[in-house]
């Protein structure tokens, strides 16, 4: 464990990022600081979709960095968050994940709390028969649960708790605004469900993984076996003006001889090469794409913890819950949408193997984190990950997809948001 | 039903030994050919009356086709061996020579150095159909408690 190392100017010795300490990965402080400096710092942090909250006193509840959080819909329909910590002795709380409630109490001396976060109830506070109680001096108005900044784009629920944050459209940019547009705002969305998965891995493994899609096809190979996707497939990536937020595109095309011979040359010596494999029920590769502009595959990741991700007809809101250095929790809500044929949610209950814990293009991920969190955690000190397929130098979109320029713009907002020393970010050429 | 008791219980001796030992294909066969659904659900989900599966496999096929890759070796996971203990193995006739059939079901993981942890705690809701001497599952839900799956969950339940 080489403590302390990502803070070492020398630790970050490229300026395009294409070199990032291991250290960022394991480092007990460096945790600590993304704690302050991003979770708590000057950005959005996703907390739920609208139809979650859909009456009066819905309420869920959400992680930010290691911070748990409660989100309400309040009497005016306004949405609220705030710390799941009492104002009085620190309790958590609300225990349920999710639920509906007029006010909130907490269970060890009954403090209650409006839906906005107010203290409305103290029991005792005039203390009983003259005796005990409040001082004169306590006012209720001052021990209001901690609030954070609330706003909404899309039906997406953000919240921020510093006390200037940036312009939200601004923060999303605008390859966000148009995919949030396209993903869940031209159909109205319905949760069909969550799932969860718990990766011994750092929460940023995640974040280089969504933004990495170089390794699709070569460690998902229930792709390549089927010959569902090729490294030949047609894509790219569109980065932001800041370089934090990616979005990866897939496109659909006809295979044809052509690809099966350059898949032979991608794969060579690995033998993993495998297209004689046939699937004994295709239905789940049949499924059209419902959306009927070819885009096979998009992932936007929105820093520092939300993807919110289309692969084949999956529609998913991916959210990382980081805990501690060494694990994150991903959480998924699996989107549908009102609009919905009965055909086309069975259609999403079979699509649905292509996503999650088990999912054909996706339960490696898990596998791939953990063995790189093991990788790192003794390793020699100061070593660094080496990003530079598809090119190094100032990070650009790409019209293909063997590339890790993305995730080198993710390290590029990051160290700057950390106020790390060492390589200074490029900015994206015009 | 006691004497369907003694075959059930049986039954997910068997089934759990198959997957235990990686026999796929075998596992497979357990399913009814004509007829069958498999799926793994989170409890989560179960609870609030949603309909998503973690793993969702309406036709005999699509039960082969989740092995496929396993059977042939070439998905990365973790390689650890799995113990499944299945308990309270319960049973309820139903018409058709068929049973309605629950139980309980924890997945020890044991590492390449010899480490052993829980991995799974679920419970079975199955439908099985009686063919001559053996059952054949028409319907088999994992409803599972520990959703919050540790890393991926490759290998079915």
């Amino acid at each position: 464990m080489d403590k302390g190392m990502a803070q070492d100017p020398n630790a970050w010795p490229t300026s395009d990022f294409s070199r990032v300490p291991y250290a960022v990965f394991t480092d007990a402080d460096i945790y600590q600081l993304e704690n302050e400096r991003i979770f708590r710092g000057p950005v959005w942090n996703y907390l739920c979709h609208e139809v979650e909250l859909p009456e009066v006193g819905s309420f869920v509840t959400n992680w930010i960095g290691d911070t748990q959080v409660v989100i309400t819909r309040s009497e005016d329909h306004g949405f609220h968050a705030f710390e799941n910590s009492c104002a009085h002795r620190g309790a958590q709380l609300v225990t349920a994940v999710r639920g509906r409630a007029q006010s909130l109490t907490c269970p060890y001396h009954l403090w209650s709390y409006s839906l906005k976060g107010e203290l409305t109830g103290v029991p005792l506070l005039k203390g009983m028969k003259g005796k005990g109680g409040m001082p004169a001096t306590f006012k209720k108005s001052d021990h209001g649960l901690n609030v954070l900044q609330v706003q909404s784009h899309g039906g997406l629920i953000f919240g921020s708790f510093h006390a200037a944050p940036p312009d939200l459209k601004a923060f999303l940019g605008p390859h966000s605004l148009s995919q949030i547009e396209r993903l869940l705002v031209q159909r109205k969305p319905k949760v069909l469900g969550y799932l969860r998965q718990r990766i011994p891995g750092n929460w940023k493994l995640y974040n280089e993984n969504v933004r990495d899609p170089y390794h699709g096809s070569l460690l998902h190979q229930f792709q390549v076996s089927f010959g569902l996707q090729q490294p030949t497939m047609q894509g790219g990536i569109k980065v932001d003006a800041d370089l934090k937020n990616t979005w990866n595109h897939s496109i659909l095309s006809a295979t044809d001889k052509d690809n099966q011979a350059l898949m032979a040359q991608a794969y060579e010596g690995t033998g993993k090469f495998n297209p004689d494999m046939k699937m004994a029920d295709p239905a789940l590769i049949h499924v059209p794409l419902d959306l009927g502009d070819g885009y096979k595959t998009t992932i936007l990741s929105i820093f520092p913890s939300l993807v919110v991700a289309q692969v084949d007809n999956t529609y998913a809101i991916r959210h990382l819950r980081p805990k501690g250095p060494d694990e994150v929790e991903l959480h998924i809500t699996y989107l549908g949408f009102e609009s919905d044929t009965p055909e086309q949610t069975h259609d999403k209950m079979l699509t649905a193997n292509f996503i999650g814990p088990s999912g054909y293009i996706s339960l490696e991920d898990g596998e791939a984190l953990r063995l790189v969190q093991q990788g790192i955690r003794h390793r020699r000190p100061g070593g660094h990950e080496v990003l530079e397929m598809g090119g190094v130098g100032p990070v650009q979109d790409t019209d293909y997809l063997s590339q890790e320029i993305s995730i080198r713009g993710f390290w590029s907002f990051y160290h700057r948001i950390m106020g790390l020393g060492g390589a200074q970010a490029e900015g994206k050429p015009a | 039903m006691s004497t369907h008791l003694e075959a059930v219980r049986s039954f997910f001796n068997v089934y759990a030994e198959l997957l235990d030992a990686e026999q796929f294909e075998a596992w497979t066969a357990l399913f009814d050919a004509e007829e069958c659904v498999y799926r793994v659900l989170s409890r989560e989900n179960q609870d609030l009356g949603l309909p998503l599966p973690i793993m969702g496999c309406y036709s005999h096929g699509m039960v082969r086709d989740r092995v496929a890759m396993l059977a042939k070796g070439v998905l990365t996971y973790r390689r650890d061996r799995l113990l499944r203990q299945v308990t309270n193995v319960q049973c309820q006739p139903l018409p058709e020579s068929m049973v309605q059939a629950r139980a309980n079901l924890v997945v020890y993981q044991s590492s390449e150095e010899g480490v052993s942890r829980l991995y799974m705690v679920a419970r079975y809701r199955a439908v099985l159909r009686a063919s001559g001497e053996n059952w054949r599952i028409t319907s088999m839900d994992v409803v599972v408690d520990s959703f919050g799956i540790d890393t991926m969950l490759a290998v079915p339940l």
